[in-house]
């Protein structure tokens, strides 16, 4: 494309800047440079898909040496010694109770992730926003900063792209990715609904049971319950809530990181095309493999190694995945296919789905 | 203000749980660990609780292995995991065959490509890292991607010996 002495007129990039690159933590500006230089530095296109690929294998097998994720003790047992008022402690736990009742239990998956990307001053994942009150608030001058915020996340959602996937990985920012943060804050509704919209103040039965305990403390947990700063200035939303993302948007690996993640090849349909590779950006060590049914018809086979933590996938399927089929309007089942615990999901019937389930085994 | 710490603890506890196994390597111990540490940032009531907390995790995570040091000499396999319902004995020691050979790994690196790296997989952002290790923001690029590649190669070079690899 460019001529080769143009190229080498710039300066190439370094390792720290492509790693700081996929790991989402470049600078706005030196990651423009950064994307320019490697659209026409083939060798340095080269360099990212390598490094690339050493970031998730290095990931792969951190992951391989992780504690089991077992259920959050729960903070009350924290207080040992009864210095100061218990209610000091209880108001803020009550009110952290309400919100996780409102925002149901996605919020707490969700918030895993959130603080990957919390650096920018703890901007959320994604805004999902109650959509009536965020049309009432339309005329907002805030509005347009949360799905501006929220586009911005999206938008960086797809740093792991490699310069050979940018088109893509565009196309998912600009378009594929819009109507996903949409659906997902369509879906978010039913969450939202479980708390009066019009009560973003600490004003839960709990949190005003409290108050008489004490006021001051029941101040502090409503500034403070609220998640940080940009949370703050969108006041005309309901409930901010972090999703994880849909699968559409994990991160893409090739087969063999698959194996290294799962500890065994990956599994699938034999017969379908296998379009991609991905792996759940947690690194709880899902994968889903993606097969064209037909050309518009993509089935998502979701797996886990069985040994690695059978109540950590349980609670996913339960929580977050469940949630996400249900704004996909789609079914999933499960099954183990040797060791690994298998859902499928894709838009067929649920019997189609059971049948695919069925077929699923080793990969040609 | 103090940041809200029932808040801070649902975000951050399996994080720091994490961090702490990768330096205890034990998984009762590190819950133990994180759950000491959330307590006494509700005594300390810090004003940046998350990265307080990391601060405290590592200290506590270094007095132990000073401590365990002392009381044991040898290297104590990790034990099966209860709740591992679905596996098969031999899953069980394949998983702990690669946890060990990843503790290894880990153990090769220096001090501070190590902590970065297992700072950042515990969530942790460039600047809290910085933050953390007393780095350059603009050098932290260029430590994990020392770290993670003497990791994937120390991994490797440990596997060329004698078991297969699930080399990618």
């Amino acid at each position: 494309m460019t001529q080769q002495g143009k190229e080498d007129s710039m300066s190439h990039v370094d390792e720290g800047a492509l790693h700081a690159y996929l790991d989402g933590e470049l600078p706005s500006a030196e990651r423009a440079a950064l994307e320019a230089h490697i659209a026409q530095c083939e060798s340095c296109r080269a360099q990212l898909v390598e490094e690339r690929a050493l970031l998730d294998r290095a990931n792969a097998l951190l992951g391989a040496a992780r504690p089991l994720e077992r259920p959050v003790p729960s903070f009350e047992q924290l207080r040992r010694a009864p210095k100061r008022s218990p209610w000091r402690v209880r108001t803020p736990v009550a009110w952290a109770a309400s919100i996780v009742l409102a925002l149901g239990s996605g919020y707490y998956l969700a918030s895993m992730r959130a603080y990957r990307v919390a650096p920018e001053a703890a901007a959320p994942i994604a805004v999902a926003m109650d959509q009536r009150l965020a049309d009432k608030a339309r005329d907002s001058a805030e509005v347009p900063q949360a799905r501006r915020l929220a586009r911005e996340e999206r938008a960086e959602r797809p740093r792991a792209t490699p310069a050979d996937e940018r088109a893509f990985g565009q196309a998912v920012a600009l378009g594929r990715v819009d109507s996903g943060a949409l659906k997902v804050a369509t879906s978010a509704e039913p969450l939202n609904n479980a708390r009066p919209p019009e009560t973003p103040q600490p004003t839960s039965g709990v949190a005003r049971q409290r108050e008489a305990d004490s006021l001051a403390a029941s101040d502090r947990a409503a500034a403070s319950a609220l998640p940080s700063a940009p949370a703050a200035r969108m006041q005309q939303q309901d409930v901010l809530t972090v999703r994880k993302p849909s699968a559409n948007t994990w991160p893409r690996i090739d087969r063999q990181t698959a194996t290294a993640i799962l500890g065994e090849d990956p599994v699938g349909l034999p017969d379908l095309t296998t379009r991609t590779f991905r792996r759940s950006p947690d690194r709880d060590g899902i994968v889903v493999v993606e097969q064209e049914l037909d050309a518009r018809t993509v089935i998502q086979i979701f797996q886990q190694s069985a040994r690695a933590n059978s109540s950590r996938i349980d609670s996913l399927v339960a929580e977050g995945y469940q949630y996400h089929l249900e704004a996909d309007r789609r079914d999933r089942l499960a099954r183990f296919v040797g060791k690994l615990r298998v859902e499928i999901g894709g838009p067929v019937s649920v019997d189609s789905l059971n049948r695919l389930l069925e077929q699923v085994g080793r990969l040609p | 203000m103090p940041d809200d710490i029932a808040e801070v603890y649902r975000n951050t506890y399996p994080a720091l749980v994490r961090f702490l196994y990768r330096k205890v390597w034990d998984q009762g111990r590190a819950e133990d660990l994180a759950q000491e540490a959330f307590a006494r940032a509700l005594v300390h009531r810090p004003e940046n609780t998350r990265g307080w907390l990391f601060v405290v995790a590592a200290n506590m995570a270094r007095d132990e292995a000073r401590r365990a040091a002392r009381e044991k000499r040898h290297l104590t396999l990790l034990k099966s995991e209860p709740d591992a319902v679905h596996s098969a004995p031999e899953d069980e020691i394949d998983a702990d065959t690669q946890r060990v050979r990843v503790r290894a790994a880990l153990d090769q690196l220096t001090p501070r490509d190590r902590e970065a790296l297992l700072l950042w997989d515990s969530g942790l952002s460039y600047d809290e890292i910085a933050a953390q290790t007393g780095l350059a923001r603009g050098a932290i690029g260029t430590t994990l991607a020392r770290a993670r590649r003497r990791l994937v190669e120390a991994y490797d070079a440990a596997g060329e010996g004698g078991q297969h690899v699930a080399r990618g």
